[in-house]
C-alpha cells in the first residue's frame, strides 16, 4: 500500500528558516510502523531528513514525535493505526521543546528539569552491608515509574508547559516520585517541600494529556497526584494547591456537593494577608457575574441524605 | 578553536561507559564522557533479563558461576578474567542496589532471583524484564550527581595517537557539524557492540562498532571476532529480542509438531542450555522443515497472565505491538538473530588494551570472559565490573602520564575525509544500500552455521563493499544534525569490523561456541585452545594467536 | 427515552444558566429525566487525588441509586462524565475493589452491581437519538455560525475510561452536533486541551494564559463562538476571559456557548430562553445571527 507522509520540516541553515510541511509518498507494508516509513524516506528518498531513532522497540526513547497531532514513539505506532482510512499521515516534531532540525528537538530543558529534582537515591546512612530490605510490592510499583524511557512525549503534549516553560513537567515529576516512592530514600521531606513550590506538583491541571500519550504506561499525572497526597500528609499543606484540595474535600463532605461561593475564600484563606491580592482580584469578576446573575446560589442547600456522604467520608478516611 | 582537555575521556555512555566515568571521577580524575546519543538512549537499555552474581552471603558459590561461564564459553574464555568477574559479582550487585536499582525482591524483601541459561543455580538478579534500562537509569542518576561533563551527541571519528600513546580523540559535534580535538591522557572506549554489521539484529541502529574499528585502525588488537552470538529467541519480522528470562521463568520452545524439541539437543537443561546450543537447535528445526513460517514458537501460556504481566511485561508489550500476540493467550513466533559479539578489543582485566593510554570496557572489549559464547545475564555484569576497573585504572594511569604536545593538525585527516565525502558526485549508491548488503552478507554466510565457501564468499563481498564505500558520496551538505554524514562514517567503521569478523572466522578451523562450521563440526582442543588476534596492516587484516588462560578447569566435553 | 439526571455542581452553581436550558432542551427532545437529588459530587478528580477509594465509593453510591431507579445516568459536564466513567471502569474491572466499596455502601442499604451506564447528554444526542432524528426536530438551521468545538479534558482523556472503541464516532460527537445544526466547524489546536480551570485558584496566571490562548486562537480562525459540553470550561473561558485578555495584553471577544444552548437554539428556543444573557462575554453576535436565521 501507499502512504503519504506530511512531515513538518525545518532547516536552520536555509536562507530564511521556516517550518514547512513536505509530503513524501512511499510504498509501505501493512505491518510498517511510522518509524519504518520514515527510515524508508531517509534511506531511499531524502537523506537529509533528520530524526533520532535507535532501538525500534520502544525502549531507547529516541523517536518521540507528534503523529496526527499527538506525541508518540514512532517505532511503537503502526501506520495503519493512525491512517484512519486516509492515506496521509501528519508527522511533526515534539512541541514544548525547541526544534533543531526537522523532527529533532533540543531536549536540554527536559534534562535540566530532571536534574532539578535531584534524581539520585538519598538513602539512610550508614549503608547496610548487604542489600536494603524492601518489600517486593514497592519495587514492582516503582518498576512502573522506572519504565519511563525519558522520551519526552509527555512534556511535548503537556498543557501547562505550553503556557509556562518553568513548570517542572510530567517527566521530572514522575522521576521525583520514583524517589519519594522508594522505601530506601530518606529525603522525602526535603523533596516534597521543594516539589510543593510554584512550578511543582500543584501546577498540574490534571488534564490527562501525559497519561494519554505516555508510550510506557508510566501515567505521570497519577504520580503527580500521589505526590500531592504525600505532600499534604507530610505537612506541606499551606500552599494554595493543598488548601484547594482540602477546601474542596471539606465542602463536599459538608453538603454533598460543591459550594463554589465558599471555595475561593476557603482556598485563599479569608484572614490570610498574603491572599488579599488574589481575593481582591476576584472582585471585578464577582461583580460582573453578579450583574449577569451568573453566580451560585447564596444559600447552598445540602443534598438529601447528606449524612450518608459524611459517613462515607469518615469511614473511608479512617480506613486510610 | 576551543580546547578541551581531560585526564580521562570515556567514549560511550552505556553501562560500561557510565560505570567507568563514575570510577574515574571517584579516583580524582578530571573525567568526561563523550557519546553520540544521550546516555539513556544507549543500547544497554535493551538488556532485559538480568545480571548474574553469586552472593556468597547467602551461600552461593562464585566458583560455580565461574565454571558455568567457562563451560558456556566453550573453554575459550580466559579463566583468570572469569575468576575476577565472578568473584567481584556479589559486591558489584550490592553496589548497584545501594545506588538505587529497584531489583525485584523475594517475599522477605531480599533480592530475588530467576534462572538463566547455562546455569543450574538461580543467580540472575533482575528488574522485571527491563533490567538494562533500570540499571542505565540509575547509573545516569549517579552521573548527574557526579556532575561529570558529558559531550552529548558528539561522534568520535578517530583516536589521537602521539608517540604510540593514545592522547585523545577527534569528534564531530552533531549539533553544529564542527570537528573538535579533545585531549585526554587516557581514553576508555565503551562504545558497545557491532550488531548492526548484521541484518537483521536485535541491536539498535546505533550499534555500529566504531570503537572496535577505531582501536583497530590505531593499531590495537581485536580478539576472537569470529565469536558472534545469535540469540535463540528474536521476534519474527523485525527481530526484536524476546528475553531469555521467558525461558528462565519456564517458557517452552515448540516446533511445528508441538514438540519441546530441546529434548533432543539438551536433555538436561532443555530450553535453558547455553545460547549457542539453543540457537543451533532452533535453526536446525527450521532448516529441517519443523518450523512455522521460518520460525519456531516460544510458548509462555502456562506461566499465567499475572507472571507475564509483572515479570515479563515489556516483551508482552513488544509482542502485542509488533506481532499482535498476547503472550498469555498465544505462543509467539521467534527465530535466532544476531545479538552480541563476544569478540572485541583485546584488554587485560583492568581494561588496558595493547596501546598505552587506551582502555576498553563492555561489549566493545574482549577481556575475555565470554570466550566462544556468552551466558545470558553475564553481559551486564561484564559492563559494570570491567567498566569500574578500567575507570579506576585509567585514572591512576592518567595521574602519572605527564603532558605531551598535541598539534591541532591531528584533526585534518578527518576534516579532509568529511570534505571528500561531501564533495563527491552522488551516484546511485547510498550508505543505506551498502549497509544492507553488508548485513545480508554477514547474516547469510557468517551466522549460526558457517562453512569455508560461505565465509570466503563473505570476505570477497565485504571487500567489494569497501570498494563501493570508497566511491560513496554524502548527499546532504548541511552542518546541523547531518545524519547522512554520521551514518556514512559509521558505515566505514562497520565494514572494518565485518572484515575482521570474516577473516577471524576463516582462520578458526574448528567448531567452538558460536563459531560452528558444518564442514568442521568438531571442537579441536589440541590445536585451538587459542584466541585469534587480528591487527590492521597495510596488506589488510593480519592474524595472530594467543593461548587461552587456564587456571583450574580443563576442557571437557560440553553437553547440557 | 428516560435517564437518571445527574446535573453536577456547576450547572446549578457558577453556570446557573445551564441547568434550566438542559431541562428545556430535553423536554423538546422527548428525553424524560428523573433527577438524582440524593447523588453527591463526583469528586471532580480533586477528591481522587487525595483518596481514590473515597471517590470511587461516592460514585458507586450514585451508580447504585441509578440501578435502583433502573435508568442510565445522564451527565451534562465533561468532568462529571470522565470522573464517573473512570470510577465505573475501576469498579467493574476489579471485583475485589467493588466488594470493598459495597461494604461501605451497605449501611445505607445500597449495593452497586456494576451495571450502571453513564452518558453525557452530548453522547445521548449523537448515539441514542442519532443525528438524523435530531435534525428532524430542529426548526432552524444556523448556517452563518462558525463554531469552535472545545471538549474539556475528561470527555476525551484518559481513553481507557471512555469506551471510544465500542462507540465509533464518539470522539467526534461535538463536531457532529455543530454540523447538525448547520453551522461550520472551526477546527483548532485547543479543541481537546485544558481550559485551565482546575488551577484557577492555584496558579491563576497559567490558568488565564490557557484561556487567552484558546479564545484568541478561535478568534483568529474566525470563530463566532466556542461550544463546550463542559460547564467548568465555560466558567473559565467565559467568566475569566476579560481578565485573561488583560493579563496577556490582547483583545478578545469570544462568546462561549454550552452545547445544550446551541442545540436549544436550533430547536427554536430564543437566546433568552437558553440563558445566553447570563454569559459574561456577550453573545450578541450569536443572538443576531440566530435572529437572522429565524427570519428565513
Amino acid at each position: 500500500m501507499q502512504v503519504t507522509l506530511a512531515i513538518k520540516r525545518f532547516n536552520p541553515e536555509s536562507d530564511k528558516p521556516q517550518p514547512h510541511y513536505e509530503e513524501f509518498t512511499v510504498d509501505v507494508e501493512e505491518h510498517f510502523t511510522v518509524l519504518d516509513s520514515l527510515i524508508k524516506v531517509r534511506e531511499e528518498v531524502d537523506e537529509s531528513l533528520a530524526l533520532r531513532c535507535s532501538c525500534r522497540a520502544s525502549i531507547c526513547g529516541s523517536c518521540a514525535m507528534r503523529v496526527e497531532g499527538h506525541a508518540t514513539l514512532a517505532c511503537k505506532t503502526k501506520l495503519i493505526s493512525v491512517m484512519d482510512g486516509q492515506s496521509k499521515v501528519r508527522i511533526e516534531p515534539m512541541t514544548n521543546q525547541p526544534v533543531i532540525k526537522d523532527l529533532v528537538v533540543d531536549m536540554k530543558p527536559f534534562w535540566d528539569k530532571i536534574r532539578d529534582v535531584e534524581p539520585w537515591l538519598q538513602p539512610q546512612e550508614p549503608e547496610p552491608e548487604d542489600e536494603y530490605i524492601a518489600p517486593n510490592e514497592a519495587m514492582i510499583h516503582l518498576t512502573g515509574v522506572m519504565g519511563c524511557i525519558m522520551c519526552g512525549a509527555c512534556v511535548s503534549d503537556c498543557t501547562v508547559l505550553e503556557v509556562d516553560p518553568n513548570f517542572l513537567g510530567p517527566a521530572a515529576l514522575a522521576k521525583a516520585y520514583r524517589f519519594v516512592g522508594d522505601p530506601r530514600d530518606d529525603a522525602d521531606k526535603h523533596r516534597l517541600k521543594e516539589l510543593s513550590k510554584y512550578t511543582g506538583i500543584w501546577d498540574c491541571t490534571r488534564c490527562y494529556e501525559c497519561v494519554e500519550v505516555c508510550p510506557k504506561g508510566v501515567a505521570p499525572m497519577d504520580r503527580i497526584m500521589a505526590l500531592r497526597d504525600r505532600a499534604i500528609a507530610a505537612g506541606f499543606d499551606g500552599n494554595y494547591g493543598a488548601r484547594h484540595t482540602e477546601a474542596f474535600s471539606d465542602l463536599v463532605e459538608h453538603s454533598g456537593w460543591l459550594d463554589e461561593l465558599r471555595m475561593i475564600p476557603k482556598t485563599f484563606g479569608m484572614f490570610n494577608p498574603l491572599s488579599l491580592g488574589p481575593l481582591l482580584g476576584m472582585i471585578p469578576i464577582g461583580l460582573r457575574a453578579l450583574r449577569r446573575r451568573k453566580l451560585p446560589p447564596i444559600r447552598h442547600k445540602s443534598i438529601p441524605g447528606v449524612k450518608n456522604v459524611r459517613r462515607i467520608f469518615k469511614k473511608v478516611e479512617a480506613r486510610k | 578553536m576551543a580546547v578541551y582537555e581531560h585526564d580521562v575521556l570515556v567514549v560511550g555512555a552505556g553501562l560500561a561507559g557510565m560505570r567507568a566515568t563514575i570510577a574515574a571521577d571517584a579516583g580524582g580524575a578530571n573525567v568526561a564522557m563523550i557519546t553520540k546519543v544521550h546516555p539513556v538512549r544507549s543500547h544497554s537499555n535493551a538488556a532485559q533479563g538480568g545480571i548474574n552474581a553469586a552472593l556468597t552471603s547467602r551461600g552461593d558459590d562464585w566458583d560455580d558461576h565461574a565454571l558455568a561461564t567457562v563451560k558456556g564459553s566453550d573453554y575459550l574464555g580466559d579463566q583468570d578474567a572469569i575468576e575476577v568477574m565472578c568473584s567481584e559479582a556479589g559486591d558489584t550487585l550490592i553496589e548497584l542496589e545501594h545506588m538505587g536499582v529497584i531489583f525485584n525482591r523475594d517475599e522477605e524483601g531480599h533480592l530475588g532471583t530467576r534462572r538463566f541459561g547455562g546455569q543450574e543455580v538461580a543467580r540472575t538478579f533482575f528488574v522485571a524484564d527491563i533490567t538494562g534500562q533500570a540499571l542505565l537509569q540509575v547509573l545516569y542518576e549517579q552521573i548527574v550527581k557526579s556532575q561529570a561533563r558529558i559531550y552529548e551527541e558528539w561522534f568520535v571519528t578517530s583516536l589521537v595517537m602521539v608517540d604510540g600513546q593514545c592522547r585523545g580523540v577527534v569528534a564531530l559535534e552533531l549539533m553544529t557539524g564542527q570537528l573538535h580535538l579533545i585531549k585526554s591522557k587516557a581514553v576508555i572506549l565503551a562504545t558497545g557492540g557491532s550488531g548492526r554489521v548484521y541484518e537483521p539484529s536485535t541491536n539498535g541502529l546505533i550499534v555500529t562498532g566504531e570503537g572496535m574499528a577505531m582501536a583497530y585502525r590505531a593499531g590495537a588488537a581485536l580478539m576472537d571476532m569470529e565469536m558472534v552470538q545469535y540469540h535463540p529467541t528474536t521476534l519474527k519480522g523485525n527481530g526484536i529480542l524476546m528475553t531469555e528470562a521467558a525461558r528462565g521463568e519456564g517458557a517452552y520452545l515448540l516446533n511445528s509438531e508441538g514438540d519441546r524439541f530441546m529434548e533432543k539437543y539438551a536433555p538436561n537443561m532443555m530450553e535453558l542450555a547455553s545460547r549457542d546450543v539453543v540457537s543451533r537447535a532452533v535453526q536446525t528445526e527450521i532448516n529441517e522443515g519443523r518450523g512455522v513460517d521460518g520460525c519456531v514458537l516460544l510458548d509462555l501460556r502456562h506461566l499465567g497472565r499475572e507472571l507475564i504481566e509483572t515479570k515479563l511485561s515489556y516483551i508482552n508489550e513488544v509482542a502485542l505491538d509488533f506481532v499482535n500476540v498476547n503472550l498469555a493467550d498465544q505462543p509467539v513466533p521467534i527465530r535466532p538473530g544476531c545479538h552480541y559479539i563476544m569478540g572485541g578489543i583485546k584488554t587485560d582485566v583492568n581494561g588496558a588494551t595493547t596501546i598505552p593510554g587506551l582502555y576498553a570496557a563492555g561489549e566493545c572489549a574482549n577481556v575475555s570472559v565470554h570466550g566462544g559464547n556468552r551466558l545470558g545475564a553475564n553481559s551486564l555484569l561484564d559492563t559494570i565490573v570491567f567498566g569500574r576497573r578500567s575507570g579506576h585504572t585509567a585514572a591512576t594511569y592518567a595521574a602519572e602520564a605527564g603532558e605531551k604536545a598535541i598539534s591541532e593538525s591531528v584533526i585534518n585527516a578527518d576534516r579532509d575525509f568529511i570534505k571528500l565525502l561531501m564533495s563527491r558526485e552522488p551516484g546511485n549508491d547510498s550508505w543505506a544500500k551498502i549497509r544492507r548488503d553488508m548485513g545480508d552478507t554477514m547474516n547469510e554466510h557468517v551466522a549460526v552455521f558457517r562453512n569455508e565457501d560461505g565465509m570466503q564468499t563473505a570476505v570477497k563481498a565485504i571487500l567489494q563493499l569497501k570498494e563501493r564505500f570508497a566511491q560513496l558520496a554524502v548527499r546532504d551538505n548541511s552542518q546541523v544534525f547531518n545524519t547522512s554524514l554520521l551514518f556514512t562514517m559509521e558505515l566505514g567503521f562497520m565494514l572494518d569490523v565485518a572484515e575482521t569478523i570474516c577473516v577471524s572466522a576463516l582462520a578458526r578451523k574448528e567448531s567452538r561456541g558460536a563459531h560452528y562450521r558444518t564442514d568442521i563440526p568438531e571442537r579441536d582442543d589440541e590445536n585451538w585452545m587459542r584466541h585469534i588476534l587480528v591487527h590492521a596492516s597495510p596488506e589488510g587484516p593480519s592474524i595472530d594467536y594467543l593461548p587461552v588462560v587456564i587456571t583450574r578447569w580443563q576442557p571437557q566435553a560440553r553437553s547440557y | 427515552m428516560k435517564y437518571a439526571f445527574f446535573p453536577g455542581c456547576v450547572s446549578r452553581g457558577g453556570c446557573p444558566e445551564l441547568y434550566p436550558a438542559v431541562l428545556k432542551v430535553c423536554e423538546r427532545l422527548d428525553i424524560e429525566l428523573e433527577e438524582m437529588y440524593g447523588a453527591s459530587c463526583t469528586g471532580s478528580g480533586i477528591l481522587q487525588e487525595k483518596n481514590e477509594f473515597l471517590g470511587d465509593t461516592l460514585n458507586a453510591r450514585t451508580f447504585a441509586m441509578a440501578e435502583q431507579m433502573g435508568l442510565p445516568i445522564m451527565t451534562i459536564c465533561s468532568t462529571c462524565q470522565g470522573v464517573m466513567s473512570q470510577a465505573n471502569k475501576r469498579l467493574r474491572d476489579d471485583p475485589a475493589h467493588l466488594a470493598e466499596v459495597n461494604e461501605t455502601l451497605k449501611e445505607e442499604g445500597l449495593e452497586y452491581r456494576g451495571t450502571a451506564e453513564i452518558k453525557h447528554i452530548m453522547w445521548i444526542m449523537v448515539e441514542d437519538i442519532g443525528i438524523e432524528e435530531l435534525k428532524k426536530k430542529f426548526v432552524r438551521a444556523l448556517p452563518d455560525l462558525k463554531l469552535a468545538p472545545f471538549y474539556g479534558c475528561y470527555i476525551v482523556r484518559p481513553s481507557w475510561a471512555l469506551e471510544f472503541d465500542s462507540h465509533p464516532g464518539r470522539e467526534r460527537s461535538l463536531e457532529a452536533l455543530i454540523e447538525a445544526v448547520g453551522a461550520t466547524v472551526v477546527d483548532f489546536s485547543g479543541k481537546t486541551r485544558c481550559c485551565g480551570f482546575p488551577i484557577l485558584t492555584i496558579n491563576e496566571k497559567n490558568s488565564l494564559a490557557m484561556v487567552a490562548n484558546h479564545t484568541s486562537e478561535a478568534q483568529s480562525l474566525g470563530a463566532d463562538a466556542m461550544v463546550t459540553p463542559c460547564p467548568l470550561c465555560h466558567l473559565n473561558l467565559d467568566s475569566f476571559q476579560p481578565k485573561a485578555a488583560s493579563q496577556n495584553g490582547i483583545r478578545i471577544h469570544m462568546p462561549i456557548l454550552h452545547l445544550p444552548q446551541l442545540v436549544g437554539l436550533a430547536l427554536g428556543f430564543s437566546p433568552k430562553e437558553m440563558g445566553l444573557g447570563r454569559h459574561i462575554v456577550s453573545p450578541r453576535r450569536i443572538e443576531e445571527k440566530v435572529a437572522e436565521a429565524a427570519k428565513v
